[in-house]
């Protein structure tokens, strides 16, 4: 009964804008924290029959029957993390409190639009779920209603808009060819007939879409002003998951179990992946803004999983699938540690900070775990899945990718250090005297994302057995 | 008795060993005693083992290593001279080393170096011995550093040369193993030529640095100044030997079948000769008792490489022997000296003489020891290097030489017999240049050793059936001998006539170098200061022509160089690298002008392009 | 059957709308631009035999662009003459690259030669859309709702507090 997945969140927003307003507006970030409690308890328990068992009749009213497999649940693990901190955050953050009702309503409506990129079966519940994604991303980056927020946005929604045309264009092309847009149905169409121009034209289309989703370069442009004029709240859903869920997720899905490698297709996933890993590190290294540079190191991060992606191996997509929930779990601890910075300190400027571990102790030293694993230090999980893409491109042959991705490493430790030094270490910059460490509502998803990130790096062995290698049924 | 009774000499130093560094440092003396109780019982057990052949062989470690020890009529006899010396220098220590520092440690060294001496001896196995062999450097260290506070640049310079000779030897383990297909000593018999003759050059610099050959030796006279003197008497005067001789043989006789008409074998017998010859020259010129008899511990050396160079019988015999005798008269001048050092208070020659009258049984103990080792007749050093020079003579008749290496080594002689009359006229005739009335004779505890040796050393000459017939000539076996017994009286008389000119020319030069100069301690000048010599030994005395030196300086040059090299690489790291990285981002950051027509134009020309990959690639 | 002139005249015409729609700094002409634009479409809709699809384009752009516009209009304040004559010469500057993009995507996708022309499958043609959409693709529909939802929302948030002295969205 996974379809309850998208059904529940959907009944529990319905229920929520029932009159009883003053009740609701308290209940709200409770049922919001509940379906993710829920959806994350339900991910680490594969063998659940909930996940096997035909739909009742709830269910049956969507008439959809999704399979899960291994990919799909380590999705649903992190969509259901990485939205609880979100709430956290809107909890803590002070931006949310005059609309916080809404905001967690469009936070739910953007988890069930992720649930249903995961769990779709056919390119145009694909594409439906996708928009619903993207739609309520584009509220959470605005709803703050400052300039930059609204220019963020408006970018976000203009450039996704390209994608949405590109990623329609292909179906249209796809429907011609297939007949039907079930993933199953466009997989034989594909192989039946590889080298039809109209279907190379359509997975052409189709890999654009979903690069401009996934901010891969060049089609990166609108990711760091979304990500850096988004609120804290948004922030972290966006650079953790939703970015991750509509492009590379849906990479991955495609790639795999509809379009199938091919050479160029390799070429261009390996070309787009080193370059959006290296041209994002680099630019990172020349931002001032804590935000901002945390945005182009996200850049960076998804190059990797698409250079994993691109080594065409089991070994390089069970790397860019780890690399992926790993990513979702210290780029949402960054975002929420800067989301305690910006908003104890008053300022995103990492020139003008200084010393704030000082005063904001938790804060600091899991943003240090953060970066370590950012920048894949063992034994962090950051290292694990680096070190899975470095070696599964070698072992495909391609050298120079892997040494690319070893100088990255590189950069990104270059950026996070200057970051740490900046922010939190060293002298106590003017002004910041009177700082506190942010409350109970940022402390506890910092510490547990922190927790969970030594945890995978520590307990690899036993993950790398139970999650990551059933993955490979996947090719 | 149970076979793995082989362990006993090797674990019972080793565990007493620990032992002795638990004990406090005032409680020296019953540290010394439970020292000597330890070697003796040591000694009593080595030679219960007298006569037998065991094989031992335990599982040790992974990849199918084992732990093979093989007890040989060889080994037992090595063993056995340890075990005898060890007792004998632990014993006298008793007394020398009363009231130093680190007594504690200089007994757990002691010991540790023992077991370790008795594994590598025993071990059968390429990886055990280098195992064993390997372990001996950190007591080597130990061992020096605690002479005086100034003595750790010696210990250093030790164990870079036994190091980077150690290292030899492990490439030269490792082609043989590579080359045998096992590690299993006793089942090793490669033929010398090709790629064997390099692993063979390999072990021999390995054995050959351990026994204190040039050009491994410089490291000795420094230790003589610098560390402990029975540990003088002990590793470089015996245990070395025994161990670097042991092994050599080893390896020429049975690991590698080395013959008379390999080319290695006129390589071995130049680097005796060679050995023999500098060394000795260096001896004649020193003013220290220790520093004069360490240059002998190396000079002496060349007669057992140029005899097992030789790779005949008579020339391994003497070798052979001449490694026991070398050992017996070695470590007993080197307790004579340590006896002068503790009684008079010196070792510069120049501040002792006239002890012979106070210190009447150690003078005597000289006066045959030195004897032993110019080759004076009925002692034991004379019947060993007759040997020699008769297998020297017969091998330099196979590689048309003729007496060549026969003349190295009587000169060699000649020099030895020189410099010793020259120490002891300086040191224990003449007129006394110490207060006489402090100088006493050593106590017994010291004395009873060099008595001993002493003794052994006129026993082995007179008797020298002994040692030949019993411990020696079955390390050959019949096979090698064709019946020949190499006891007795030499064999050629013309020898035996020449050697005694030589004695002899060597006192009358002595005499006139005395007369000419004034005193015993001048007796050499007219050679040190002879024409040609003088600008060469200066050269030698300050260190020119240590490998040690040199190799320093050319390390110093490399590093001077990898420095310079080093700056560059930092340069392309620290500035370079930097600065090509923020040119590309500062690029980046201009690109991004935040202009959404920019990203869009962007976006779009990535879709020209992938299109144009994807349709034109395939 | 129509010729296929008629097709392209009019879709020249949709391109020309859409532009206009989006160059012109008059929200008011811009609402009419894009309303023309919807009309085009829905002719265009019609003529290829898919009345249900024009019937939504009419609705959902009559209703809903109309809400939206309404309120941006509401929203902001004309540009003075100066400040407009100033947007006019950078705008001409910043969309230099972009008719040279089009025309280079429009060359890749006449040298792809693509052939369209091939007939649906019998399959598809003849289904019946409300069929297929109640039937067949209920997910979707409870897709559509909820992105219906997300637009509530949006709207609810986003022009809430209308004292607010924010400005629209730049472009």
């Amino acid at each position: 009964m996974p379809a309850l997945l998208i059904l529940i969140p959907l009944l529990a927003i319905l229920a929520l804008n029932l009159p009883w307003k003053s009740l609701m507006n308290r209940l709200a970030f409770w049922v919001g924290l509940a379906l993710c409690l829920v959806q994350t308890g339900l991910a680490l328990q594969p063998q659940s029959r909930f996940w096997h068992s035909p739909s009742l009749w709830l269910g049956n009213l969507l008439l959809f029957e999704p399979s899960v497999d291994h990919l799909s649940l380590v999705m649903f693990l992190a969509i259901g993390i990485v939205g609880a901190v979100t709430l956290f955050v809107c909890r803590y953050s002070t931006a949310c409190a005059g609309n916080r009702f809404m905001v967690i309503n469009v936070l739910i409506l953007a988890l069930t639009g992720m649930n249903g990129v995961v769990l779709a079966n056919d390119l145009f519940s694909l594409y439906v779920f996708l928009e619903i994604t993207a739609v309520a991303s584009y509220i959470l980056i605005a709803f703050e209603k400052g300039r930059d927020a609204f220019e963020g946005a408006f970018k976000y929604l203009i450039l996704s808009a390209v994608a949405t045309v590109m990623i329609l264009a292909a179906l249209a092309l796809l429907m011609l060819t297939a007949g039907d847009l079930s993933f199953a149905a466009i997989q034989a169409a594909i192989a039946s007939s590889p080298h039809s121009r109209v279907v190379l034209a359509a997975i052409a289309l189709l890999m654009v879409g979903l690069f401009i989703k996934g901010g891969l370069v060049p089609f990166h442009g609108w990711l760091p002003d979304a990500y850096s004029a988004a609120p804290a709240a948004a922030s972290v859903l966006l650079a953790g998951i939703v970015t991750k869920t509509t492009g590379i997720y849906t990479l991955i899905r495609l790639v795999t179990s509809v379009i199938g490698y091919n050479d160029t297709l390799q070429t261009l996933l390996l070309f787009v992946g080193a370059a959006s890993m290296l041209i994002g590190a680099l630019a990172a290294l020349g931002q001032s803004d804590f935000k901002r540079m945390l945005a182009y190191s996200s850049i960076s991060q998804v190059g990797y999983m698409v250079l994993g992606l691109g080594a065409g191996t089991v070994l390089g997509m069970v790397g860019a699938i780890f690399h992926l929930f790993n990513h979702a779990i210290f780029k949402s601890l960054l975002f929420v540690n800067a989301a305690a910075v910006e908003q104890q300190s008053g300022t995103r400027d990492m020139n003008r900070m200084g010393g704030l571990a000082e005063k904001m102790p938790v804060t600091g030293w899991t943003s240090v775990v953060a970066f370590l694993s950012t920048a894949g230090i063992p034994p962090l999980a950051g290292f694990w899945s680096k070190l899975i893409i470095i070696v599964a491109l070698w072992e495909a042959g391609y050298t120079t990718y892997a040494a690319l991705a070893v100088l990255a490493s590189l950069l990104t430790l270059a950026y996070f250090l200057s970051m740490q030094r900046r922010v939190f270490f060293g002298k106590l910059a003017a002004g910041f005297e009177s700082l506190k460490e942010g409350n109970l509502w940022i402390l506890v998803p910092a510490c547990v994302l922190a927790l969970i990130t030594i945890g995978i790096g520590v307990g690899i062995p036993w993950l790398f057995e139970t999650f990551m290698l059933p993955i490979r049924s996947l090719l | 008795m149970n076979v793995r009774f082989l362990l006993v000499p090797i674990l019972l130093p080793i565990v007493a060993g620990v032992l002795a560094l638990l004990f406090r440092n005032r409680q020296g003396k019953a540290c010394a005693w439970f020292c000597t109780a330890v070697t003796a019982t040591q000694l009593a057990i080595t030679a219960s083992f007298f006569g037998q052949e065991w094989n031992l062989i335990l599982p040790w470690g992974a990849f199918g290593w084992q732990f093979a020890l093989k007890l040989t009529p060889f080994s037992n006899f090595i063993l056995l001279a340890a075990a005898v010396f060890g007792f004998l220098i632990c014993l006298y220590s008793a007394a020398f080393m009363n009231g130093k520092r680190f007594l504690n440690q200089y007994y757990g060294y002691f010991l540790f170096t023992l077991g370790l001496v008795n594994g590598a001896v025993l071990a059968d196995n390429l990886i055990v011995l280098l195992f064993f062999w390997e372990s001996l450097l950190l007591t080597l260290f130990g061992m020096i550093v605690i002479g005086h506070p100034g003595a750790f640049k010696t210990a250093v310079k030790a164990c870079i040369i036994s190091g980077v000779a150690d290292l030899c030897l492990l490439v030269g383990i490792g082609m043989t193993i590579y080359l045998a297909g096992t590690m299993t000593i006793s089942q090793i018999h490669l033929p010398v030529g090709g790629l064997n003759s390099v692993a063979f050059i390999f072990l021999m610099i390995g054995a050959m640095a351990k026994a204190g050959a040039m050009p491994f030796h410089s490291w000795i006279p420094d230790a003589a100044v610098d560390a402990p003197l029975p540990f003088m008497a002990l590793l470089p005067g015996a245990l070395d030997k025994l161990l670097g001789i042991y092994f050599l043989t080893r390896i020429s006789l049975d690991i590698f079948v080395l013959t008379p008409l390999s080319w290695l074998s006129p390589l071995l017998m130049i680097i005796g000769s060679i050995t023999i010859l500098l060394a000795v020259m260096m001896a004649l010129i020193q003013k220290d008792y220790k520093r004069l008899l360490s240059f002998h511990a190396i000079s002496q050396v060349g007669y057992m490489i140029l005899g097992i160079g030789t790779a005949v019988p008579v020339g391994i015999v003497g070798g052979l022997f001449h490694m026991i005798n070398n050992v017996i008269y070695k470590s007993g001048l080197f307790l004579t000296g340590g006896a002068v050092e503790k009684q008079a208070g010196a070792t510069d020659l120049a501040k002792l003489g006239g002890l012979g009258t106070r210190m009447p049984v150690t003078f005597l103990c000289f006066i045959i020891l030195a004897a032993s080792i110019s080759g004076v007749p009925p002692f034991n050093g004379f019947f060993s290097k007759e040997l020699v020079y008769d297998g020297a003579l017969e091998a330099g008749r196979t590689w048309h030489v003729g007496w060549t290496f026969y003349a190295a080594a009587l000169l060699g002689s000649f020099f030895t017999a020189a410099s010793f009359l020259k120490l002891g006229h300086a040191a224990f005739l003449g007129k006394p240049n110490t207060d006489p009335a402090k100088v006493r004779e050593a106590p017994m505890t010291m004395l009873i050793p060099m008595i001993i040796i002493t003794a052994l050393c006129i026993l082995f000459g007179v008797w020298n059936a002994l040692p030949l017939e019993r411990l020696i000539q079955p390390i050959l076996g019949e096979h090698r001998l064709e019946g020949h017994t190499f006891a007795g009286w030499p064999a050629s008389m013309t020898l035996v006539i020449l050697t005694v000119v030589v004695l002899v020319g060597a006192f009358l030069n002595h005499l006139w170098g005395a007369k000419r100069s004034g005193s015993g301690l001048g007796a050499a000048d007219h050679i040190h200061y002879a024409p040609g010599l003088h600008p060469l030994y200066d050269r030698a005395e300050r260190r020119l022509f240590d490998p040690y030196e040199i190799g320093l300086k050319i390390t110093n040059g490399i590093a001077r160089i990898a420095w310079g090299i080093d700056r560059g690489i930092d340069y392309l790291y620290d500035t370079a690298a930097v600065k090509i990285t923020y040119a590309l981002t500062n690029g980046i950051r201009k690109a991004h002008t935040g202009s959404l027509f920019a990203y869009l134009s962007w976006s779009l020309a990535g879709l020209i392009l992938i299109i144009a990959l994807i349709l034109g690639g395939i | 059957m129509t010729s296929p002139l008629l097709f392209v005249a009019l879709l020249m015409l949709l391109l020309l709308a859409g532009v206009w729609t989006v160059m012109t700094l008059n929200l008011l002409k811009s609402a009419i631009g894009l309303a023309i634009t919807s009309v085009l479409l829905t002719l265009l809709l019609f003529l290829l035999d898919a009345p249900l699809a024009g019937v939504f384009e009419l609705s959902v752009c009559a209703g809903l662009i109309t809400v939206v516009f309404i309120s941006a209009i509401s929203l902001t304040k004309p540009l003075t003459g100066p400040e407009a004559s100033e947007r006019d010469r950078s705008r001409v500057k910043r969309f230099f690259f972009l008719p040279i993009l089009i025309a280079g995507a429009a060359w890749v996708l006449y040298a792809l030669g693509l052939r369209l022309d091939s007939p649906l499958p019998p399959a598809i043609a003849e289904m019946d859309v409300r069929q297929v959409l109640w039937n067949v693709r209920r997910l979707d529909l409870v897709g559509q709702i909820l992105i219906i939802l997300a637009g509530v929302f949006g709207v609810v948030i986003l022009f809430k507090d209308r004292s607010d002295k924010k400005e629209a969205p730049k472009s």
